[in-house]
């Protein structure tokens, strides 16, 4: 009897929905906070979830609260589609941090109701590069071709005018699409380049591959893909006594893995300054999130740097704000990192990316014991 | 001869996997598909007494493995065991249930973050030289020893103690044994401990040596369609699907293309199936013609 | 059912109808014309809730043909519905084909690949049948992602919204409308097919196959017939869902939207159309249930972390508390509720019956 009454409270409740706040900036964020992808995602939804609590607890953005209605898309488009939908009524922006896949699904949707997308923490689409998408904006760190336009001249920088370069990539297409476009560039620019050794995500053993990339005689390896794949390649190769130079971006757990396998071939570049360089905005973050997330403060930083931007907008656009208000004022946002990046992010009608992009090179120093800098920042013009 | 040390190696983790199926298979008919998830839990069961209990690797191996072998206990008490009578299609579905409560209550406590338990232990992994210019790592090679270890240790538990003998009684002809006085719930029981032990090794030795992560169970799956190549009730066969499935994984990705070694099992089993369903070494009475 | 008296038919048709009673005629006119009518009263979220639910139910319902009456395990139900889906996405992309063209088309590649997978099925039993699927789910899907892998940016292949005589199907309520009828001929097909010979012929070969054999019942006929019902009818959900979403990606059809299927089929009741129907709708809209519930209970504030992967496990635990408890699902309940209600205040039928 009682399952029975539980599960007709179950069905009724389905169609019973909470109550929106009347006067508060609503925000929709669709977010892999479970499934596969959720080690990568599910910090940003921690990050957006202490940023704007702090923020309401101290009177809200123009005397208003940030409300957000946060969805787990667990990496589906089909919960995705069903977020998007659900948002619809009445948001002003919806927030994505999940995987590829999840973003077709939501850019429809967005179009069909004029709200602006906003990109916080997955791999940025090419709307929102020049030229950009109306709709469509992405805060995220790393982006295709931008990363190996940095990355590949750094190589060939740092082995004298000449290698053989390997390049790892995960089978999905960002990632493939970027690795070719950084062989091709490093063949322009004079280095030896061997094919582009693709490895399928969830591969137990990385061995082989990285056999492949031993035996083809690479002492250079620049490899852009999700963490997981980028540093399981890496280990692979020093495990069977590869000795070359590994380049790869630093996504969230870079400095705990930096600092786990100590060695001095490992180089990872990115957006983000890691925590490892204590700056003041790196110490209120921690002091910001303890006790509230279960992610180290490191993992929160897309999520943060997403969060910083939207509040700029917010408090740009004023009250009332409506979505097409808010999709205007995102084109024209230049938003202070305070250190996160490398400088600011500035958007324009035209540049939903940024204008200028900056990067900087970490590795393990074995003399300081020590994550440190290779060098400072190094800025690339977004045209 | 760097191909022929990636071979052994996979295969001798395919074979920790394996046992696991080919134990439960043997003693009660019934395919574990949460094998995969055993290993999970054992490896967060190592990254817990590492974190929590004793970061000295002679004591949390044993407790992680000894909480493995407990987990599949309670296992079978609490979920197979009320399935005696129910039809075997029933009995699997379970088992996949189970897989995923079991993700899900890791991810509870643990989250979604890839853990590395090695540091911790303040063991280090480094390369061992091979002769021919090949190199491993150093818990590859404990990978490949435990493997022959526990294959070693069942052959001879399974043949020599009376125990062993009592199971393989029982799981040939329940109703028997069970005439005979054989309590085949405790050795039902005994089997998911010992499959759950062989997985919670797969798991240590893959979290230490590799990472860990909830999504380790699709490795189960590989595994399974290894045990039915080599026959689902056989060990020795399992040794010998092992090591095919591992040699066609390493040549396809060196020679053919990287992108087949996640399907490069399941192609093996599909030709199995064709040819000698019952697997290379397994019993043929399951198989009926129409 | 029990009846609380006799009921008797007295002619063929009367028996044969499919809605019999008066009640049941007034039933399913609500049924319609609430559904019909639905669009009007409801929120695009909750229209986009019964839609997803209606494709699910069709999966459910193929599943159910194959798995429940014929009793041929398969764990490639996902693979299916890939190979629709992305039937739909190659033929728009490199052809620009019409969906009077890629519908049929992905049918087709359906009834072969469940001719392939059926094949194996003669021969393998129980156990080794339902692995035979699960391999080949990971070569659809290997082939699936081999084609994807060359294409650009967006992870997946874009399908434009099809254009049928002229209407373009955009729009959420459009969708909607096509999706139900989708769903109600299916469930309408299922019926019968469960009514007529075909499905005692199928109920015979899930009982006993020799049994079947030994009474003429031509057993590799149907069960390759049940193989390729099951992968047609799957194709073509898969199809329609590539047009619904717009979008095909491999993602979309791991393993685990086959374990969700399997499990439509245990909680809702296996061998039943009508519990295929309550397996899809219960395990779709049971996050959302929960969601809910949780709303209700705790307002305001952000979700808490273990809520998600709750609702993601939820599913899987109540599988597991069904096949141990109620092996008979949803449609178990519903007959035990349906007899106490028609029985009341007796809790025995008086008479033997017909039915």
């Amino acid at each position: 009897m009682a399952r029975h009454l539980v599960l007709a409270l179950l069905f009724v409740a389905t169609f019973v929905a909470p109550a929106p706040a009347a006067d508060a900036y609503r925000i929709g964020m669709s977010v892999a906070i479970t499934g596969p992808a959720a080690g990568i995602y599910a910090p940003a939804f921690d990050a957006y979830k202490v940023y704007f609590k702090r923020i309401n607890d101290a009177g809200g953005i123009n005397g208003h609260p940030v409300e957000i209605m946060f969805e787990d898309d667990r990496g589906e488009p089909s919960r995705a589609a069903a977020n998007a939908k659900k948002f619809a009524e009445g948001v002003i922006l919806i927030v994505n941090a999940s995987i590829s896949p999840t973003y077709k699904p939501l850019m429809t949707e967005a179009e069909a109701e004029k709200i602006p997308l906003l990109f916080g923490g997955g791999v940025c689409p090419k709307e929102a590069f020049p030229p950009a998408h109306p709709l469509i904006f992405c805060s995220t760190s790393f982006g295709a071709q931008w990363d190996s336009r940095f990355a590949v001249p750094f190589i060939k920088a740092q082995a004298g005018g000449k290698a053989k370069v390997g390049f790892v990539a995960q089978n999905i297409p960002v990632s493939q699409a970027e690795m070719e476009f950084a062989e091709k560039l490093a063949r322009e620019l004079g280095l030896e380049t061997l094919p582009v050794v693709v490895v399928p995500g969830g591969s137990a053993d990385f061995t082989p591959f990285a056999a492949k990339l031993k035996d083809g005689g690479a002492d250079w390896v620049l490899s852009w893909a999700p963490w997981p794949l980028e540093i399981g390649v890496f280990e692979a190769l020093a495990r069977i006594g590869w000795t070359g130079r590994y380049v790869t971006y630093a996504h969230q757990p870079a400095q705990d893995d930096l600092a786990r396998l100590k060695s001095p071939n490992l180089f990872a570049f990115g957006g983000n300054a890691l925590f490892t360089e204590a700056l003041p905005i790196h110490k209120e973050i921690e002091s910001a999130v303890k006790g509230q997330t279960s992610h180290p403060p490191h993992y929160l930083v897309e999520g943060w740097v997403s969060a910083m931007v939207l509040e700029q907008a917010l408090r740009k656009c004023g009250w009332p704000c409506s979505k097409d208000k808010l999709a205007q004022t995102l084109a024209t946002v230049s938003v202070d990192t305070r250190g996160l990046r490398g400088g600011a992010i500035e958007w324009t009608a035209d540049n939903h990316y940024r204008q200028r992009a900056y990067y900087k090179v970490y590795r393990w120093d074995t003399g300081s014991r020590a994550v440190v800098p290779v060098g400072g920042w190094t800025r690339l013009d977004v045209k | 001869m760097q191909a022929v040390a990636g071979v052994v190696v996979l295969a001798s983790l395919y074979v920790l996997l394996g046992v696991g199926y080919v134990l439960v298979y043997r003693a009660s008919r019934v395919l574990n598909l949460a094998q995969g998830d055993l290993m999970m839990v054992g490896g967060y069961a190592l990254f817990a007494t590492v974190t929590t209990v004793s970061a000295s690797p002679f004591i949390a191996v044993p407790l992680a493995l000894a909480v493995g072998a407990a987990v599949g206990v309670l296992v079978y008490a609490l979920l197979m065991r009320p399935m005696a009578g129910h039809p075997v299609f029933a009995a699997v579905l379970v088992t996949v249930s189970l897989g995923i409560l079991l993700r899900v209550a890791v991810v509870l406590v643990y989250t979604d973050q890839t853990r590395y338990p090695l540091p911790a232990m303040d063991f280090s992994n480094p390369p061992v030289r091979l002769p021919g210019g090949a190199a491993v790592s150093a818990l590859d090679v404990v990978t490949v020893a435990s493997a022959a270890a526990l294959l070693g240790g069942l052959f001879a538990f399974l043949r020599l103690s009376r125990l062993g003998i009592r199971m393989r009684a029982a799981a040939e002809r329940p109703l028997l044994a069970a005439q005979r006085g054989i309590d085949f719930h405790a050795l039902f029981a005994l089997s998911w401990a010992l499959a759950s032990f062989a997985g919670a090794l797969a798991g240590v030795l893959y979290a230490s040596n590799v990472r860990l992560d909830p999504s380790l169970g699709i490795l189960g799956l590989k595994a399974f369609a290894v045990a039915l190549v080599g026959g689902l009730d056989s060990l020795g066969g399992l040794v010998a699907g092992a090591l095919i499935v591992a040699t066609v994984e390493v040549l396809t990705i060196r020679h053919v293309n990287p992108l087949l070694s996640d399907v490069s099992p399941f192609l093996c089993l599909l030709l199995m199936l064709l040819v000698r369903p019952w697997g290379l070494w397994g019993t043929r009475e399951e198989l009926e013609r129409v | 059912m029990a009846y609380g008296s006799g009921y008797f038919k007295t002619t063929y048709e009367a028996d044969m109808a499919l809605v019999d009673t008066r009640l049941r005629r007034l039933a399913l006119a609500t049924l319609i014309v609430g559904l019909a009518v639905l669009p009007r009263v409801a929120s695009p979220f909750v229209l986009e809730l019964v839609t997803q639910t209606a494709l699910a139910a069709v999966g459910a319902l193929a599943l159910n043909m194959l798995t429940g009456l014929a009793g041929q395990i398969s764990l490639g139900h996902a693979g299916f519905l890939c190979a629709g889906a992305f039937t739909v996405g190659i033929l728009t992309e490199s052809v620009k084909a019409p969906p009077l063209v890629t519908l049929p088309a992905a049918a087709v590649v359906g009834g072969l690949l469940g001719l392939v997978v059926g094949v194996p099925s003669l021969r393998l039993k129980g156990l080794y049948l339902a692995l035979g699927t699960l391999a080949m789910h990971f070569v659809v899907l290997y082939v699936a992602s081999e084609y994807q892998a060359r294409w650009g940016f967006n992870t997946g292949v874009s399908v434009p919204a099809p254009t049928v005589a002229g209407v373009r199907f955009r729009s959420g309520v459009q969708w909607y409308y096509v999706l139900v009828a989708f769903a109600m001929l299916t469930t309408f097909l299922s019926v019968n097919l469960g009514r007529s010979r075909v499905g005692r012929a199928w109920m015979a070969i899930h009982d006993r196959e020799i049994a079947a054999a030994s009474l003429g019942i031509a057993v590799a006929r149907y069960k390759l017939l049940a193989f390729v019902a099951s992968s047609v009818l799957t194709a073509l959900a898969g199809a329609l869902w590539a047009y619904y979403r717009s979008f095909v990606s491999v993602e979309a059809f791991s393993f685990v939207v086959t374990i969700e299927f399997i499990a439509m089929i245990v909680i809702g009741g296996m061998g039943s159309t009508l519990g295929a129907l309550l397996g899809a709708g219960f395990v779709t809209l049971l996050p959302y249930g929960i969601d809910a519930v949780v709303g209700a209970l705790a307002p305001g504030g952000a979700a808490p972390y273990w809520l998600f992967p709750l609702k993601f496990g939820a599913f899987g635990l109540l599988m597991a508390l069904f096949l141990v408890f109620e092996p008979l699902g949803l449609v178990g309940i519903w007959r035990r509720a349906r007899t106490w209600v028609v029985l009341w205040p007796l809790r025995y039928a008086p008479l033997r019956t017909v039915r």
